[in-house]
């Protein structure tokens, strides 16, 4: 089974190329991934649109972790799942982790061949417990 | 205009598929300076720029939206409504949409109508994570639902209460949003997305009746 | 259904002594991550012997150790794979995570 993609969303263009710039580097090429960031009129934002364009391209059998920034990436993000095909939707899960160091660490986790749930849990390490 | 609120005299036929439509995004359309005013206040300032934009593609959609079974329709004006208005409200009034199209039948009765919009009215408060009194549409389709019984003159009751409610944040103090971030600040404005979920409401109401 | 295995394995253990000039920063972290995760094995970690051991495939609690330049690492397996695993991870840390001088990722 291929290894679990990663999306990160951000409100930035620049925060989401950047991040997924630092896990090409740190962690290589052995996961899907995708980035998007600001809205449709190249403003701060997230657009539903772009979000499921980002999990269609970093789309893996195994599934995809979503790492995200402020409310409305979430919001929206939840959206773009509720949009996508059925056959999917179970298989997108939102990270509740720093969007950086949780895209790195979901990465990481994701490159052992880790399953969805536990490329999840363990980018929520992050978090406060 | 008095008359018996029977939905089942009316048939959910292109014609009036087509009429909801085009009044509905006129109608945001007219109010769209006024709610961005309104969003300025205590807002980011887009609501009417965004739900213009979002109406506006629905109403140069209008033809083949009204052509489809009314659930269909539904389904993809939500999905419009999510695309292109963007901002806050788009998921939540695309989640309105998409929800009602879940649950709404091709020619509804009225009991199928109000469990739609008490099912909508769910779907939007955990989409937002927002509760009653917190300042938001919530607030105008709360006391809308409660309003909804058997009187005779349902759609001008509605269409009522839902201006009143709409009235009646003009005094709340914000618990979400954006608008939270302006805590007492908030209070002696309109929320934005109580005004368009009042026009709509009165908007639909009115092909009912009212 | 096997028999379980009865652990005639001992631990398999070694050490080695972080040189680069960053220490066991974000990036060597991760690089140790995945090489302990290729190995079936069970893998800690310590920067002291007697303890207390990290588990070796966990990225958040390797990127916590955050030692530096200096520090000498501790490794303990066990599994069918420990020594291939102890040796990789030790051969890992002495060409310095492979890192380039005067790169400094995290």
């Amino acid at each position: 089974m291929a290894n679990v993609g990663i999306v990160i969303v951000s409100h930035s263009e620049k925060v989401a190329e950047g991040a997924a710039d630092m896990v090409r580097q740190m962690v290589g090429d052995a996961v899907p991934l995708a980035f998007t960031g600001g809205n449709s009129d190249g403003g701060l934002g997230t657009d539903v649109g772009q979000i499921m364009e980002a999990i269609d391209r970093a789309w893996s059998e195994a599934g995809v972790a979503v790492l995200v920034d402020l409310g409305g990436a979430e919001t929206n993000t939840e959206m773009a799942i509720e949009m996508i095909d059925e056959a999917r939707q179970n298989r997108i899960a939102i990270c509740n982790a720093p969007i950086v160091e949780g895209a790195v660490i979901a990465a990481t986790e994701a490159s052992g061949g880790s399953p969805l749930d536990i490329v999840k849990q363990t980018a929520e390490e992050l978090s406060p417990q | 205009m008095d008359r018996e609120f029977v939905v089942e005299d009316l048939v959910m036929d292109s014609a009036l598929k087509k009429a909801l439509i085009e009044d509905c995004a006129k109608m945001i359309i007219a109010h769209a300076e006024e709610l961005t005013s309104l969003d300025q206040a205590i807002g980011d300032g887009d609501h009417g720029v965004n739900m213009k934009r979002g109406f506006e593609s629905i109403l140069a959609d209008a033809d083949s939206l009204a052509a489809r079974p009314l659930p269909d329709m539904m389904k993809a004006i939500g999905t419009q409504l999510v695309m292109k208005v963007g901002g806050a409200s788009g998921p939540l009034y695309g989640t309105l949409f998409l929800t009602l199209a879940k649950e709404i039948s091709d020619q509804p009765t009225a009991e199928n109508l109000k469990a739609a919009f008490a099912a909508a009215f769910e779907a939007v408060k955990a989409r937002g994570k927002s509760e009653v009194g917190q300042k938001t549409m919530l607030d105008v389709f709360a006391p809308v639902l409660a309003a909804w019984d058997n009187r005779s003159d349902l759609a001008s009751h509605l269409s009522e209460t839902a201006r009143l409610a709409a009235e009646a944040t003009v005094s709340m103090k914000a618990i979400r949003g954006r608008a939270s971030f302006l805590g007492d600040r908030s209070i002696g404005h309109m929320d934005p997305g109580a005004r368009s979920s009042s026009l709509l409401i009165a908007t639909i109401a009115k092909h009912f009746g009212a | 259904m096997n028999a379980p295995q009865m652990s005639s394995q001992a631990a398999v253990t070694g050490s080695a002594l972080l040189t680069n000039a960053v220490g066991l920063h974000a990036r060597p972290s991760v690089k140790l991550t995945q090489l302990a995760k290729s190995f079936s094995s069970t893998i800690s970690v310590s920067t002291d012997a007697a303890g207390p051991w990290i588990d070796a495939k966990s990225p958040v609690k390797i990127m916590r150790v955050k030692a530096p330049q200096g520090t000498t690492l501790y490794f303990e397996a066990l599994g069918d794979d420990a020594q291939e695993a102890i040796t990789a991870l030790v051969d890992l840390v002495e060409r310095r995570f492979d890192e380039v001088e005067g790169d400094d990722h995290g």
